[in-house]
């Protein structure tokens, strides 16, 4: 079983660390293949939304030289693709942010309609069940409502068969952020 | 620039040369203007591109009696560079001197037909107000921004009716300095297009640009 795990976090503090460490453990611990991008330090640029990916380059992004193109094959051909950031403003850091803006070359321009609603149809026969793994000093409701409502709208957009939200409060300690990831762990399917 | 009332328009589409985003907010920011308003706009993907060019965006943040963000939907959230231009601000303002009142106001626009897939973006926009000490007085979704594609409102024909009455009603709101009335919220959000006809419109554009690069087999 392989995982990729898009690390949005900005650098600097402990409890990010800790959080990615208890994180990388509990899945190298399950016997996982994880394989780790730590998006602050690559050189990605921004998607500038010119459909390239869709009508020039079918499945590629037109940018070409930056660190983004080994992203895409290695989201869609994961089992779990895992993405953990700092909640900002309820939803993603902008380190993860542009990660995910340059995989919409994983979808086909076409459109369906799901539960009433358009969406972008598939490009491949699967796609990896989602995770997203945020983190907060403590809990805060709201911004973790907003941020479980992003990851199940990603996970719609992108397909996913399975998907799970969580967030990991810095008080919590890596006692308990142990325990919590080991919870989503279960609940996206890592323990089968 | 230096009226009593000054309002930033932040664009955050970085297509170019026109865009959606950039096509609404400077409709809003014309109604502004006529009533008295000072305007600046700022694109984010060259706001953001020097030490130096984030060093004005700040200070233009900070001279703005209304801020106004607009951009495309990506992913259900916002481009990652409007996301990075927020943090930014955010990290600026946290312990500063927020006792001059700074309004807020975000304008999304997505490529699906149904304007309910930006309701996420929106409420970040919402939070980051909150968390940046903003008043925040509204957001507005549009729905089917394809269909506009980027052309000024005022030659968008039908299409940009519901979008115009939107900011008409939100510019008259914000020069009483109010929050953006409910009839603003809804003019914007109503259907520009049927979505059968929205769907129809993609299959048929995206072949005909692929067509032009040889790859329609490969769509």
């Amino acid at each position: 079983m392989r995982v990729t795990i898009l690390d949005g976090t900005r650098g600097g503090r402990k409890a990010e660390a800790d959080a990615r460490e208890v994180l990388i453990s509990e899945l190298e611990g399950q016997g996982w293949e994880v394989t780790t991008y730590p998006l602050r330090e690559m050189e990605i640029g921004h998607c500038v939304g010119c459909f390239g990916c869709w009508v020039k380059t079918p499945g590629e992004c037109v940018i070409v030289g930056d660190a983004a193109s080994d992203l895409a094959p290695a989201v869609v051909q994961s089992d779990v693709v895992v993405y953990l950031t700092p909640v900002t403003f309820g939803g993603y850091s902008s380190e993860l942010k542009k990660a995910l803006d340059r995989l919409i070359c994983l979808l086909a321009p076409d459109f369906m309609v799901i539960d009433g609603e358009t969406h972008h149809k598939t490009r491949y026969e699967r796609y990896p069940r989602l995770l997203g793994v945020g983190l907060l000093d403590s809990a805060d409701p709201e911004s973790e409502r907003i941020f479980q409502t992003l990851i199940a709208r990603n996970a719609i957009n992108m397909h996913s068969p399975v998907h799970v939200a969580g967030v990991l409060h810095s008080e919590q300690g890596t006692a308990g952020m142990r325990a919590e990831v080991q919870q989503l762990l279960n609940e996206v399917g890592g323990t089968q | 620039m230096t009226t009593s009332r000054q309002v930033l328009l932040l664009v955050g589409s970085a297509r170019r040369p026109r865009s959606t985003s950039e096509a609404l907010g400077s409709y809003l920011l014309e109604r502004l203007a006529e009533k008295g308003f000072g305007t600046e706009t700022l694109l984010l993907h060259r706001a953001l591109k020097s030490g130096e060019k984030r060093e004005a965006l700040l200070e233009a943040t900070d001279r703005a009696d209304v801020l106004v963000v607009a951009f495309p939907l990506y992913v259900d959230s916002l481009p990652s560079l409007v996301i990075r231009a927020l943090e930014l601000i955010a990290d600026h303002r946290e312990g500063g001197d927020q006792s001059r009142p700074q309004r807020l106001l975000a304008i999304v626009n997505c490529g699906f037909p149904e304007a309910q897939h930006n309701d996420t973006a929106i409420a970040i926009c919402r939070r980051f107000a909150r968390e940046a000490g903003f008043e925040w007085i509204g957001g507005l979704s549009l729905g089917g921004g394809g269909a506009i594609s980027g052309r000024p409102l005022a030659e968008a024909g039908g299409m940009a009716r519901n979008p115009i009455q939107s900011l008409e009603l939100t510019a008259a709101a914000i020069a009483e300095g109010g929050a953006l009335p409910e009839e603003a919220v809804e003019a914007m959000a109503r259907s520009i297009i049927p979505s059968w006809a929205y769907r129809w419109m993609g299959w048929f554009g995206w072949r005909q640009q692929a067509r032009k690069h040889g790859v329609q087999r490969q769509l």
